[in-house]
């Protein structure tokens, strides 16, 4: 179990080393990072002082060593239009997009689940096609799109709602409403398709054949079963909530994380582009990890062997 | 593209089963086909240019004399401006998915080719992919690079890769361990021979498949995108853009908005309907 | 020894496999020490439970595979590395018949376009003489133009074998390596193709390796015979000598399962214990736990090769014990 937490972790942490190789050379091919970072208008003697602190002036591979011992030092540059550390700018925006994400997710999971269950259950049943097309429709419909007829309908027709912005509490309730259906159709889907696989092994047939009240076999062996996989693409959505909100922070004119990415793209401010890209991987990964070692805990077989890494 | 891989997957199962097609299945084809000639068409339907201004008619509704589908705050013509856009769109999302399917198909090839390190690598870049949303990854691209259209594509050609890469990477180890690609090379076949000749006809098929699921989220990608004003800029135009741009006389003039929103909801649920019943029928030719 | 074709001098292969995921790296004897010759125009066959390592020799043979440790030489000289230019073209002069026809063609290309294959991998003729000397091939196997234009999955498995055996033998190698080759195939079809391999052998002046598990196969095809156990031979000689008089108990418990016409049945010796497993190979002689004749030092001793008086090799304590013997390699 430990050679097993130690792999897990140095797999986190070789990643993140990617991430970091990523930002290092789009970074260097798309120009003088001097530039990039500090912005046009710095002064000759700070462009100095930076090249000189993050090492430019050396060969590439002693750059790339600068490089990443200056981010893990927390040293992400500065906001080429606040001008202030581009760190805390998108620390400081993070509680926003946490407020949508994290109950749309608690959505998702509230919805998502207990449909995929009772689909699967319930398999070829009115009530389980209507998941299954409700589903297809979830995430084909995209969420810009499901955002502006919320806003067109609830908003400017009936004006129950702000259209955006913030300010109350109903200013959360469509963008969280846009954000939650589209992943609680994925997590419905996804649910449903895994309790169908675990309700068709032989292990099932065989608990039911011994006289076990059905809702005993599906509490005491589906459910369990089922929910390895369905943790997978849950740490999907968990690693996704300071990201995931980047349209609909748009559609909404939410200040969140994902309003900054958009903002700091257009204007090509990359210190905080490459602050946000970093803060993402470093969220993706722990919850990966996180996922890793649930899936341990439900799942002994995958600590001591079998799987192929 | 689309009507031929239903013909051929159709085809190869009229000797064993001859199986109803769904309506949902059948309408989604009719309507790809439909939107395939319009973006093959495009310029020749088109009843006005995309850009041209009909000034005093701005923000025309709907069933107007002149413009059936209204004109945008600019007064161009809505119905006009969604067909290039649909051209577009399409053009982005299949040139990014056949960019995404070769690369993807080339790195599972070489990762089972080669075994140890660079298939170690390949798996963590593909696990990598897998794991960053890509939404992120390609707005942190875009922003140190700008957009060009050629680039945008090639950066949507990015996504999913990993999925063919997987694909291609499992069903070439398992034709080379003990089945007929391991009896060529026993034969004294080059690698590009084993490759081309043998391995990928016989995984064409689940390559197209996984191609139909990529294709919609190809097209969301591009349209989430251009909607930001990160994808295709003015004065070209695309779905997504189109939508982008829209919303801002959202009060005023929804229809600006909502023609390319419908256009994009249909043809990604076909694609899907279409996708998800050739993999059932796939998966269970394979039993 | 200027006849044999192909020669094993102490071969050994071992994988390293992990029995969990970080479990410590444990190094698997497939094949140890092997040491073989086959003479030109012969057969020599490989016997052995699955498990015994006589696969993995066969594909060692045929250069698919690089020993650990020891050579192979084929017409006295050492095989080219895998996958270089002079490895395939070593192809045309050794070729391999599958246990499994079906999995070893392709289901998307005609017979005649497999069978044509070689001659287009190694640019052997002219574009329109190949498809005449493929059809001619598939007429000597015994198929017609018909089984030609079919794909694989509409002939029988007999036919499919024949279909591979015609693709091996194109390009007129002298080394065939038949792994199984009729084990998949049901009975009365086994015969047929068995006679037209040997058929074929005499015409081709082929050699064979014929790996198998089937004694009254083994019989009808060889001249000499290799017993294997858990990677090692343990018996080694004429086929005639092994199959009538097996000495080493291993060898006597598989002919004794196989009844032989003209010959009083004797009793049938059953092994007892565990069936044989790689990776955990026992010490001394690797029989010994399932031995019906075991001896104290069988189990911390791994018997060394003595020769008989009638020319064939065996590694047994208890035949040592039993007969004066000089030590030899061979």
């Amino acid at each position: 179990m430990l050679r097993f937490a130690a792999i897990r972790i140095l797999r986190a942490v070789l990643t993140i080393a990617l991430v970091v190789t990523f930002a290092f050379l789009v970074l260097r091919l798309s120009g003088d990072p001097a530039r990039s970072i500090m912005g046009d208008d710095a002064s000759p003697e700070a462009m100095a002082a930076f090249r000189r602190e993050w090492g430019l002036d050396q060969p590439l591979w002693m750059q790339y060593l600068h490089y990443f011992a200056a981010i893990f030092q927390g040293e992400l540059g500065r906001s080429m239009r606040g001008g202030g550390p581009a760190l805390d700018l998108v620390l400081g925006r993070i509680p926003a997009t946490l407020m949508l994400t994290l109950p749309a997710l608690l959505m998702k999971l509230a919805i998502g689940i207990p449909a995929g269950i009772y689909a699967a259950l319930h398999r070829d049943s009115a009530i389980d096609r209507a998941v299954m097309v409700t589903a297809v429709a979830g995430y084909t419909v995209p969420s810009f799109v499901l955002g502006l007829v919320l806003v067109q309908v609830l908003a400017i027709w009936f004006a129950w709602l702000p259209t955006g912005g913030t300010g109350s509490l109903q200013h959360l309730i469509l963008p969280i409403i846009t954000l939650g259906v589209g992943g609680a159709a994925v997590l419905a889907r996804f649910v449903r398709s895994a309790m169908l696989e675990v309700l068709g092994q032989p292990y099932i047939r065989t608990a039911s054949a011994k006289g076990i009240p059905w809702a005993a076999v599906v509490r005491g062996h589906a459910l369990p079963n089922a929910a390895i996989p369905t943790v997978t693409i849950v740490g999907f959505m968990v690693g996704n909530l300071i990201a995931g909100s980047v349209v609909v922070e748009s559609v909404f004119s939410w200040p969140g994380v994902g309003n900054l990415l958009v903002v700091s793209v257009t204007a090509r401010d990359l210190a905080v582009v490459q602050c946000i890209l970093l803060l993402v991987a470093v969220a993706m990964v722990l919850s990966n990890l996180i996922v890793d070692f649930l899936y341990g805990f439900l799942d002994p077989r995958l600590s001591t062997g079998g799987a192929e890494t | 593209m689309m009507e031929k891989v239903t013909e051929t997957a159709a085809g190869e199962r009229e000797n064993t089963k001859h199986r109803r097609i769904p309506i949902s299945v059948s309408v989604s084809a009719l309507w790809i086909a439909f939107i395939v000639v319009v973006a093959l068409l495009a310029y020749q339907i088109a009843p006005y240019q995309y850009t041209a201004l009909d000034l005093p008619n701005r923000l025309a509704s709907p069933f107007h004399p002149q413009h059936l589908l209204g004109t945008d705050e600019l007064g161009r013509d809505i119905l006009s401006r969604l067909i290039v856009s649909v051209r577009i769109s399409v053009l982005v999302a299949l040139g990014a998915t056949l960019i995404s399917a070769c690369f993807g198909t080339t790195m599972g090839f070489a990762a089972a080719h080669f075994r140890g390190r660079v298939e170690q690598f390949i798996l963590m870049l593909a696990d990598f992919q897998a794991a960053m949303p890509f939404l992120v990854l390609s707005l942190s691209v875009l922003a140190f690079f700008g957009n060009a259209l050629p680039l945008f594509i090639g950066l949507m050609g990015l996504y999913g890769w990993e999925r063919y890469a997987r694909i291609a990477r499992g069903l070439a180890i398992s034709a080379s361990a003990q089945g007929y690609a391991g009896a060529v090379r026993q034969l004294g076949a080059s690698p590009r021979r084993i490759y081309l000749r043998h391995i990928l006809p016989n995984i064409a098929s689940t390559l197209i498949v996984s191609m139909t699921l990529t294709f919609p989220e190809i097209i969301l990608m591009e349209s989430s995108l251009s909607f930001l004003g990160l994808g295709v800029q003015p004065p070209m135009t695309s779905l997504g853009n189109m939508l982008g741009y829209g919303r801002e006389y959202m009060t005023r003039a929804p229809w600006i908005m909502f023609a390319p929103a419908t256009l994009i909801v249909t043809t990604t649920l076909s694609i899907s309907l279409l996708g998800d019943w050739l993999r059932d029928r796939l998966d269970k030719g394979l039993q | 020894m200027t006849a044999n074709i192909l020669e094993l001098h102490g071969i050994s292969r071992s994988y390293s496999t992990r029995q969990g995921l970080f479990a410590r790296k444990m190094p698997v004897h497939a094949v140890d020490e092997v040491s073989l010759s086959l003479q030109q125009g012969q057969t020599l066959a490989l016997v052995g439970e699955s498990g015994s390592g006589k696969s993995t020799t066969g594909r060692i043979a045929l250069g698919l595979e690089r020993p650990n440790g020891g050579h192979v030489l084929f017409r006295g000289s050492e095989l080219p590395p895998v996958d270089t230019p002079a490895w395939r073209r070593m192809r045309t002069q050794m070729q391999m018949i599958y246990q499994d026809p079906l999995a070893a063609l392709d289901r998307r290309l005609s017979i005649l376009d497999q069978v044509r294959e070689p001659l287009d991998v190694h640019d052997i003729a002219s574009a329109s003489e190949r498809n005449i000397k493929a059809l001619a091939m598939l007429d000597a196997v015994g198929l017609n133009a018909s089984h030609a234009s079919s794909l694989p999955h509409q002939l029988s498995g007999g036919q499919r074998q024949r279909a591979v055996l015609a693709r091996a033998l194109i390009m007129q190698p002298a080394l065939l390596v038949c792994d199984e080759p009729v084990s998949a195939l049901d009975v009365s079809i086994q015969a047929q193709v068995v006679n037209l391999l040997m058929d074929l052998q005499k015409d081709l002046r082929l050699s064979l390796l014929f790996i198998s598990h089937d004694l009254k196969v083994v019989r009808q095809v060889s001249q000499r015979m290799a017993v294997m156990y858990l990677g090692r031979i343990v018996e080694y000689g004429e086929t005639n000598l092994l199959l009538s008089n097996p000495t080493h108990p291993y060898t006597r418990a598989l002919v004794s399962a196989v009844p032989v016409a003209g010959r009083r049945t004797r009793e049938r010796i059953i092994l007892k214990g565990e069936p044989p497993n790689p990776a955990d190979r026992p010490t001394g002689c690797a029989f010994h736990p399932r031995c019906p004749v075991v001896r104290p030092e069988c189990m911390s001793v791994s018997p060394t090769f003595s020769t008989l008086p009638d020319g064939r090799s065996v590694a047994c304590h208890a035949v040592d014990a039993a007969q004066p013997t000089k030590e030899v390699g061979i």
